[in-house]
């Protein structure tokens, strides 16, 4: 790649941040009047969030059973299985809930957002309500973002729910770890503000907020075309992956 | 008795619905609804207008004709004010669009009905919900008022029996009928067809041929077509515009115009494939692009 050809890729990728950030105020601007639309992002909250808690409750699960297998078989080593629920229990709520969750929702949820919003531009229907005298921004777009603003806290919460379940399910049910070890050294070690809040809210809003404004953004600004529905879908996957993993590294710095 | 209170009670609603606001037309009738003045476009280098003039006269149908790519639609675009041109004016009933803000174009907007060329219908919504969107948008009315607007369109344009069948179970005549009687719902001042004979079979294209007269002379509305189909036209407007080269070429009466014997009308209206419209777009040497010497004349 030439020094020109990357220039060119950075100034592009530059000016789509810039461009995103202004879509961001645009939305944030439309929010007011988006609440006459509350049946709109009630919708909305139904696609993108009930729609996607099986993958979640699944995923959930699955990764604190694997979490409660591999910490019993390295805490073994040095004879202190017991503290297995505390290490499920942080790892869920700190990290893997937050990130995973984020990172199936911009997969589920995300792609079906800017696939819609970019089919509807393809097919004129973002002109006609502009025709209407509908702003898109709000009618549209806006509920979009809310609803997966609020949707990522939820989801989030089960998962961590199903993950320290699925720890418990192998590292109790199954390994015979004793029950009220498991859960005592839980409740006694992990704390509801620095572990859980920070985790399960503030970073699952964070990723909620940018996975929901690249889904808008990519489906917004889409080519009109087949092709540039696919491209931008696939922006969104990638464009959010990276940034839910970069933002979770600045996160958990700040709120160590 | 309680019946004729009950639909007192509608017409007042109705009204409330509908009020005369300051955008109420400040223009005489006497003056063209749209006036297009020294119109320049420049679109990725090429030129679609250049300092084209052209007035849409009120209650009257016309027709824009001219070869693809020439700007027909972009032309809609501008009067709706979707796109900016690069020099010139558009006025719409006494407004200029260009000079519009946001809120005051989507106060424009709502007295303009607008026919997409793929209808452009919601997806997601039955034909119902499509057709009542802009009123449940933009009033308050109650549920039954709703209904009842929404039924009185869909009969007008003989869908009344189509309501609760969704856009992709719809042919696309029926597509079409649906977004006109979504487009005529608020009964708009202008109508703007873009291309609205496209795809539609001979029994289709005579019914919106029809609805289009009809909803034009019964509501007192004024349509413009965007259409390619001289027989059609000849049909339903009443004065039709050629354009080709940013420019109107010619323009008169539709059963007439084919005759006026310019080379841009003889060519569109016969149908030659070379003239005034070169059947090549615009390339460098032939010879020379398939790698043989330049010849020596």
């Amino acid at each position: 790649m030439s020094a020109q050809t990357q220039r060119n890729v950075v100034t592009e990728a530059l000016a789509q941040i810039g461009h995103c950030g202004l879509f961001l105020l645009t939305i944030l601007k439309s929010v007011p009047r988006s609440f006459r639309y509350g049946r709109e992002t009630v919708r909305q909250l139904w696609f993108v969030g009930a729609m996607s808690l099986t993958i979640i409750m699944t995923c959930g699960l699955f990764v604190g059973m694997v979490l409660g297998l591999q910490l019993y078989y390295v805490l073994s080593i040095f004879g202190g299985t017991a503290a297995s629920g505390t290490v499920v229990a942080i790892a869920i709520y700190r990290e893997l809930g937050p990130v995973v969750t984020a990172l199936l929702f911009a997969g589920r949820a995300g792609t079906s957002i800017t696939a819609e919003i970019g089919l509807m531009r393809a097919t004129d229907q973002i002109a006609a309500m502009e025709m209407m005298a509908v702003d898109p921004i709000a009618y549209v777009v806006a509920p979009r973002f809310l609803a997966g603003l609020i949707a990522m806290p939820l989801l989030c919460s089960v998962f961590c729910a199903l993950g320290v379940f699925g720890g418990h399910l192998v590292g109790v049910t199954w390994l015979g770890i004793d029950n009220g070890t498991f859960w005592s050294n839980m409740t006694a070690n992990v704390d509801v503000w620095k572990d859980v809040v920070n985790g399960v809210i503030y970073k699952s809003v964070a990723f909620g907020a940018v996975v929901s404004l690249i889904a808008v953004f990519q489906g917004y600004t889409t080519p009109p075309t087949s092709e540039g529905v696919a491209y931008a879908t696939t922006r969104t996957v990638v464009a959010s992956s990276i940034t839910i993993l970069a933002l979770d590294f600045v996160l958990t710095a700040f709120l160590m | 008795m309680a019946r004729w209170l009950r639909f007192g009670y509608l017409v007042l609603l109705s009204s409330r619905a509908f009020p005369m606001t300051d955008t109420a037309r400040p223009s005489t009738d006497a003056e063209p609804l749209v006036r297009v003045r020294g119109l320049t476009t420049v679109l990725n280098g090429k030129t679609i207008f250049d300092a084209l003039d052209m007035d849409i006269p009120r209650g009257r149908v016309t027709a824009i004709m001219g070869p693809s790519g020439t700007g027909k639609t972009t032309l809609l675009k501008h009067i709706t004010g979707q796109m900016a041109g690069d020099a010139g004016e558009v006025w719409v009933d006494g407004r200029e669009v260009g000079t519009l803000s946001r809120s005051q174009l989507f106060k424009l907007r709502e007295q303009i009905g607008y026919l997409f060329q793929n209808s452009a219908l919601l997806t997601d919504f039955d034909v119902f919900e499509n057709v009542a969107f802009p009123l449940r948008q933009h009033t308050d009315l109650p549920e039954e008022l709703i209904r009842n607007l929404v039924l009185l369109k869909l009969q007008s344009v003989g869908l009344r029996g189509a309501a609760a069948l969704m856009p992709s179970e719809l042919s696309g005549g029926m597509a079409r009928r649906v977004a006109l009687a979504r487009a005529i719902v608020f009964d708009p001042m202008l109508i703007l067809y873009d291309e609205p004979f496209v795809g539609l079979d001979p029994i289709a294209l005579n019914q919106v041929l029809k609805l289009i007269r009809t909803l034009n002379d019964t509501l007192g509305i004024t349509s413009v077509l965007v259409a390619h189909e001289l027989d059609a036209i000849k049909q339903v407007a009443d004065h039709v515009y050629l354009i080709a080269n940013g420019k109107v070429v010619a323009q008169g009466d539709p059963k007439t115009i084919a005759d006026d014997g310019s080379p841009w009308t003889r060519q569109f209206f016969g149908g030659e494939a070379d003239g005034p419209v070169p059947f090549q777009y615009p390339a460098g040497d032939y010879a020379q692009s398939l790698g043989f010497p330049r010849s020596q004349a």
